[in-house]
């Protein structure tokens, strides 16, 4: 029997549960605590999380290192780009306002936010997972009996 | 004035704050040193909690208490596990930095506002203003998101080119594959 | 209704008195007890059940709303990690070959060896 048995059952059984919450962190942003910044890293420590306990090779797998390099130009690309898109509607750089007619409620505002928080969220993740993958990768492998 | 008995709870998270960092400075092995920091980050931020900072509190524990901690090991297995006692003679010059910035910090400390003071600097400009017109320009509940995604969206652009520039030198230093591939190609 | 909030209070007061005692028997344990295994087990009691009862009490005082909806899961959570991480902490000391402290397999003392006395 693996020795780790139990570390494997309840890892999957909880990583999807964090990163539904790393989710619900970012779109719940607007309401309560929490942001992209936070987002990322609870989804990226889900991945570490499966990295510790199913090993590094099976992590590269699920999130592959050219995914990780996608996703962290693809953040700073969205933040800017949504920037981009307020200059092209003819408003200031970054003026959520003229993303949605809807002034009053300024729904703008929101889609705005929520695309930006998605920008910090997709960089931090990455770059998070990217100084993992960096680190652990190069670490020696220890033996069972050093811990 | 009648004594807040909450004040009690920020001088007991203060003082183990305190403990908690000499500790830090006087081990010698790197791992207790690396888990004491994540302590050190997870008091910080039932710290924050108590001051009702809630946001950072939040991305306090999640970065510091939690991510941090893993990267901190990750690197730690790559050097060794106890640290090289420091000479004498670094020991003095540390200690002469240390008391100068410390006796500059005790000399502001006459400058600082009181805590909660309704006058001080951090709530009498911008931020009232921010928490005044975010129901009407934003509309969005949570003021700390309407500050940090909408008015400062420039700043937190530039957080994010910075994480971005951060990782990127990562991956151009180290590399994302790792030591065995690498040895297996040869 | 009076009764009912009146029996409500005084379950979750001695939830979180009972939850309140677990956590500072597991605080003393960790101080007081001899060798890692036991301290362990200590710390086990603290983060496991003391905390899970100090959350059942924080949702009896939160009735029904959202805000206990959500310390349900922070109480479903915690049921699972802890008892994970103890187990997980143990695994590692026992396959890392630490023994747990048995008292009638000791040595003797030196101090007690130079008296002639058979052990």
């Amino acid at each position: 029997m693996n020795p780790h048995l139990v570390l494997r059952v309840v890892a999957k059984l909880l990583i999807p549960l964090i990163v539904v919450f790393g989710l619900y962190v970012h779109f719940h942003g607007d309401y309560s605590p929490g942001g992209g910044f936070q987002a990322g890293v609870i989804v990226a420590s889900a991945v570490i999380l499966y990295s510790l306990i199913f090993g590094l090779d099976s992590a590269k797998r699920a999130v592959p290192t050219w995914f990780v390099k996608f996703l962290a130009a693809f953040g700073v690309l969205l933040y800017g780009g949504t920037g981009v898109a307020t200059w092209l509607l003819g408003a200031n750089y970054l003026d959520y306002d003229v993303l949605h007619p809807d002034l009053s409620h300024h729904t703008g505002q929101h889609i705005g936010i929520i695309l930006v928080e998605l920008g910090v969220l997709s960089t931090v993740f990455a770059v998070m997972m990217a100084i993992f993958y960096a680190f652990a990768g190069r670490a020696p492998d220890i033996p069972e009996g050093e811990w | 004035m009648e004594f807040d008995w909450t004040q009690l709870l920020d001088y007991a998270l203060m003082a183990m704050l305190l403990a908690v960092g000499i500790a830090i400075v006087r081990l010698r092995n790197l791992f207790a040193a690396v888990m004491l920091m994540g302590v050190y980050s997870l008091l910080s931020a039932a710290w924050f909690v108590s001051l009702d900072a809630v946001d950072v509190a939040f991305t306090e524990a999640a970065v510091g208490a939690g991510i941090s901690t893993v990267l901190m090991l990750a690197a730690m297995l790559l050097t060794a596990r106890e640290a090289e006692p420091v000479k004498a003679a670094r020991h003095w010059a540390a200690l002469v930095v240390v008391s100068v910035a410390g006796a500059a910090l005790f000399y502001a400390v006459g400058d600082m506002p009181v805590y909660g003071d309704p006058n001080s600097p951090a709530n009498s400009y911008v931020g009232m203003d921010y928490i005044t017109s975010t129901p009407n320009e934003i509309a969005v509940p949570n003021v700390v998101t309407a500050v940090l995604a909408s008015y400062r969206g420039f700043d937190t652009f530039g957080e994010t080119v910075v994480i971005f520039a951060a990782g990127l030198g990562v991956m151009l230093l180290l590399g994302l594959r790792g030591l065995k591939k690498k040895e297996e190609q040869k | 209704m009076e009764i009912l909030l009146l029996i409500r209070d005084i379950a979750s007061i001695a939830l979180m008195a009972v939850g309140i005692i677990f956590v500072l028997a597991g605080a003393i344990g960790v101080v007081r007890l001899p060798d890692f295994y036991t301290r362990m087990h200590a710390a086990g009691v603290t983060d496991t059940l003391g905390a899970e009862l100090i959350v059942f009490s924080l949702i009896l005082q939160a009735g029904f709303t959202l805000l206990a909806a959500k310390l349900l899961l922070v109480g479903f959570i915690l049921f699972l990690t802890s008892p994970t991480a103890t187990h997980a902490v143990a695994n590692a000391a026992h396959r890392a070959g630490l023994n747990p402290l048995l008292s009638r397999h000791q040595p003797p003392h030196p101090r007690d060896a130079g008296n002639g006395e058979a052990p």
